[in-house]
């Protein structure tokens, strides 16, 4: 066993801090504190970020990427969430959707939607999955209701696709270029034969952004409903085959998305430590630093020990992806024990800073709303269930 | 003997309280511009129907011209309100206890005179006990002294008329901004510490000298509403005095010992609910995986423990009040010789944070829009977690109690 970073690893880790510390978190409650959902959003750092290979670091070497391995990715995303979560993810999610452009798309796909998000600072990725009907139903179908899942209708008019019906909650939705979208191109069977994946880049006909959600954690991250209106889309954009959106992502092996979220997971309990521990070594309670007092002995010590067993998982999970080992639960159980550790972690240190008075401070309320997220956003208690038929098989 | 039957009178008056908050507090309380933990508009509207029927002077007695309820009753009336908003919950629970507090055990005749009038008359008179100050909270003296020096800084020393000249700094105080007549914890002796040499005097809100500031701070982190107090030669007249001087009657007594009216308990009781009745509704409506979710194992279990942890709760907060009631119950052995009150906060801060985490998961996504109202009941559990006296202090106080430990009174 060896635990080490390699150099190129460790290069990446030291540029991702350098910038979390002198970009991200000098904006991360200024951003938070607005009140507007849209204009949370700040371009400026998706450029700078971008310009430093963060937006395109897991576009693989031969179509011009960096193609860092998932160590790597693993530890960038940690860096990035110190500074902010919901930025660090906004730059992550294009990683996920590279790794399905690189392992499903045909060369003429990767030609027109790789290049151009390789060339463009401000172009971002996301997929819709959800809709308002379509939340549950599409991680874990139920084997008796075959129309349950997304309904947004497509039908074939000649070389092109009309798309009919909404998502919600998207990711990057009102700052993507292109997003996957799973449609029903056949209604009368499940989303696992009736699913068909389709490449729809925003300026489609027919394709609008509807509302931006004003959430309480992750505020930065726009999450947003698009609505198709007989949306065309040329039959050359269908990712795999018709009626086969499932097979498709079957055929990205990465698992990204858990690991994701838990070395994300990571990088807010680095945050919530540092900011318990400067609180800790400066207040003062009976005359005595608070960190002399048992009470918050025992709580700074839980932190500790649940942050570094959660990078243990972490990076064993990404070490796991790196050598593409037989299937594995790991990944998904690594997400979902993020869940367990950030809420816990984030939630000690603001029951530290609320040792005593009637103020919060803004940094440790962000951290707790930003870790109720993982509890939202990812299906987390579904994916606890779904595991389970991985683990008995 | 054991009963936990409620009187005619307590029963109706919870119905009364519950459908006022179903008809009038939820439609307002639920829009969308009030769900923002940042920004709360203050319920005016609200608080004036309240008053009309009577929750603003709940536990002042009959004679005086209240009803004259008992604590564990304004329990029951602070949780159905606060099911419909904390905030709301928080002023009225606080006037209607002061009210009591002041005119009906403090005041002399002369005083009721001069204020019970205007309090009667008005329905936006509110009341406020100033009590709390900047850098004075005692922190952590687990099982030994204390050492820093915790209590009342701010003075009042009379002019050469026999008037009070009050010269300090309040803060945190509930209901400051609203308050029309405050009673404020003073110095009145120098040489003395601690509680000793602490008079309360009464300051109308309109007397020159003392403004009010509401904070800015961001988050917010108080329920209803809250300001700091100054007092700039602050003059009152001599009959202002409450009780003795140097024997503030509104300190020590039985919330000192973790023995109180639990109110605060009560507040944080009825926001639990709220989110549970909320998460069983929208269970039964919601459909994923071939059925409304109440039907999936994983759903009912959620609901189930809710359900278990208010239970729990309540039965607490009812002990608590009732033993308030009846202190001497704790003297002739019925009760565990315990500060039951703080007991009871600890425990439904700890759970209700649970409950409304939990109750907000049955909404997936919707459980974090600012828009919806479960992420509001969210952030107003973390307040009640994480607010005033921690429930690290509260726990060592507990300990102290149960170890039967005595703090040397200061000199």
């Amino acid at each position: 066993m060896d635990f080490s970073l390699n150099e190129e690893q460790r290069a990446w880790q030291l540029k991702a801090r350098k910038f979390a510390q002198e970009e991200i978190r000098p904006i991360s409650l200024q951003r938070d504190q607005i009140s507007d959902p849209r204009e949370r959003f700040d371009w400026e750092i998706i450029r700078k970020g971008s310009k430093l290979g963060f937006r395109t670091a897991a576009v693989p070497k031969e179509w011009g990427g960096h193609g860092i391995d998932f160590v790597t990715q693993a530890v960038v995303m940690e860096e990035l969430a110190k500074g902010d979560s919901s930025i660090s993810k906004t730059f992550s999610q294009c990683w996920k959707w590279s790794h399905l452009i690189a392992a499903a798309c045909t060369r003429d796909q990767k030609e027109r939607f790789l290049k151009p998000f390789l060339a463009d600072d401000t172009y971002l990725l996301g997929k819709g999955g959800t809709e308002p009907n379509a939340g549950s139903d599409n991680r874990l179908p139920p084997a008796d209701d075959p129309k349950a899942g997304f309904k947004l209708k497509a039908e074939r008019k000649g070389d092109e696709w009309i798309l009919n019906g909404e998502k919600c909650f998207i990711a990057n939705g009102s700052v993507g270029k292109l997003f996957f979208v799973d449609a029903r191109t056949n209604p009368n069977v499940s989303i696992r034969q009736g699913g068909t994946l389709f490449l729809v880049p925003s300026d489609t006909p027919g394709f609008r952004v509807g509302k931006v959600y004003n959430k309480s954690g992750w505020s930065f991250y726009q999450n947003a409903e698009l609505i198709f209106e007989n949306a065309r889309v040329p039959h050359a954009n269908i990712v795999g085959e018709v009626n086969g959106g499932v097979k498709a992502r079957a055929g990205d092996t990465s698992d990204f998305g858990d690991l994701e979220l838990a070395a994300n997971a990571l990088g807010v309990c680095e945050a919530a430590l540092e900011s318990a521990m400067r609180h800790a070594r400066t207040q003062l309670q009976d005359g005595k630093d608070i960190a002399e007092h048992q009470v918050i002995q025992l709580k700074l010590s839980e932190m500790h020990m649940l942050t570094e067993a959660l990078r243990s998982f972490v990076m064993r999970v990404a070490w796991e992806r790196d050598r593409t080992l037989p299937d594995t639960s790991n990944n998904v159980l690594v997400m979902n024990y993020s869940t367990d550790v950030i809420q816990r972690v984030t939630h000690l240190n603001m029951d530290i800073h609320g040792a005593a008075g009637f103020t919060m401070d803004a940094c440790a309320d962000k951290l707790v709303r930003d870790s109720i997220i993982w509890t939202h956003l990812a299906g987390d208690t579904v994916q606890r269930m779904k595991v389970v038929k991985r683990l008995v098989k | 003997m054991y009963s936990l039957h409620l009187t005619a009178e307590q029963l109706e008056i919870r119905d009364t309280v519950r459908d006022f908050v179903t008809r009038e507090i939820k439609p307002i309380a639920l829009k969308s511009e009030r769900l923002e933990a940042c920004e709360r508009h203050f319920p005016v509207e609200i608080l004036d129907q309240a008053s009309q029927m009577g929750l603003r002077t709940l536990a002042l007695s009959e004679e005086a011209g209240g009803a004259g309820i008992d604590n564990l009753t304004s329990c029951i009336v602070t949780e159905e309100l606060a099911v419909g908003d904390v905030g709301v919950a928080a002023t009225l629970a606080q006037t209607s206890a002061l009210g009591h507090l002041l005119f009906d055990q403090a005041m002399t005749p002369v005083q009721r005179a001069r204020f019970l009038p205007q309090f009667l008359a008005d329905d936006r008179y509110h009341l406020a006990f100033a009590d709390h100050e900047p850098n004075t909270d005692a922190g952590w003296n687990y099982y030994r002294p204390a050492v820093t020096q915790t209590g009342v800084k701010t003075t009042a020393v009379r002019d050469s008329k026999r008037d009070w000249v009050i010269n300090g700094v309040k803060d945190f105080i509930t209901n400051a901004p609203i308050a029309k007549l405050v009673a404020v914890q003073v110095r009145t002796d120098p040489k003395s510490s601690g509680m000793n040499g602490v008079s309360t005097l009464l300051v109308p809100r309109d007397t020159p000298g003392l403004t009010v500031r509401e904070p800015e701070q961001v988050p917010v982190w108080y329920h209803g509403t809250r300001g700091e107090l100054v007092f700039k030669d602050c003059r009152v007249p001599a009959e202002s005095l409450l009780g003795e001087e140097g024997k503030s009657p509104l300190s020590g007594g039985a919330a000192i010992m973790g023995r109180g009216n639990p109110l605060i308990e009560a507040m944080n009781l009825g926001l639990g609910r709220a989110a549970y009745e909320a998460a069983v509704e929208y269970a039964k409506l919601r459909v994923q995986g071939g059925r409304a979710i109440i039907g999936h194992e994983a759903i009912g279990t959620i609901l189930a423990e809710i359900a278990i942890k208010l239970e729990v709760a309540r039965n607490m907060i009812w002990q608590a009040a009732w033993a308030s009631d009846h202190p001497g119950a704790y003297a002739d052995r019925s009760l565990a010789d315990l500060p039951l009150e703080t007991i009871a906060r600890v425990f439904t801060s700890e759970v209700v944070h649970q409950v409304t985490l939990t109750a907000a998961e049955v909404f997936g996504a919707m459980g974090v829009m600012r828009d919806m109202p479960m992420q509001r009941y969210v952030g107003d559990a973390l307040i009640f977690l994480h607010s005033g006296n921690s429930n690290s202090a509260a726990k060592l106080q507990i300990a102290e109690a149960l170890a039967g430990y005595q703090r040397p009174v200061a000199a």
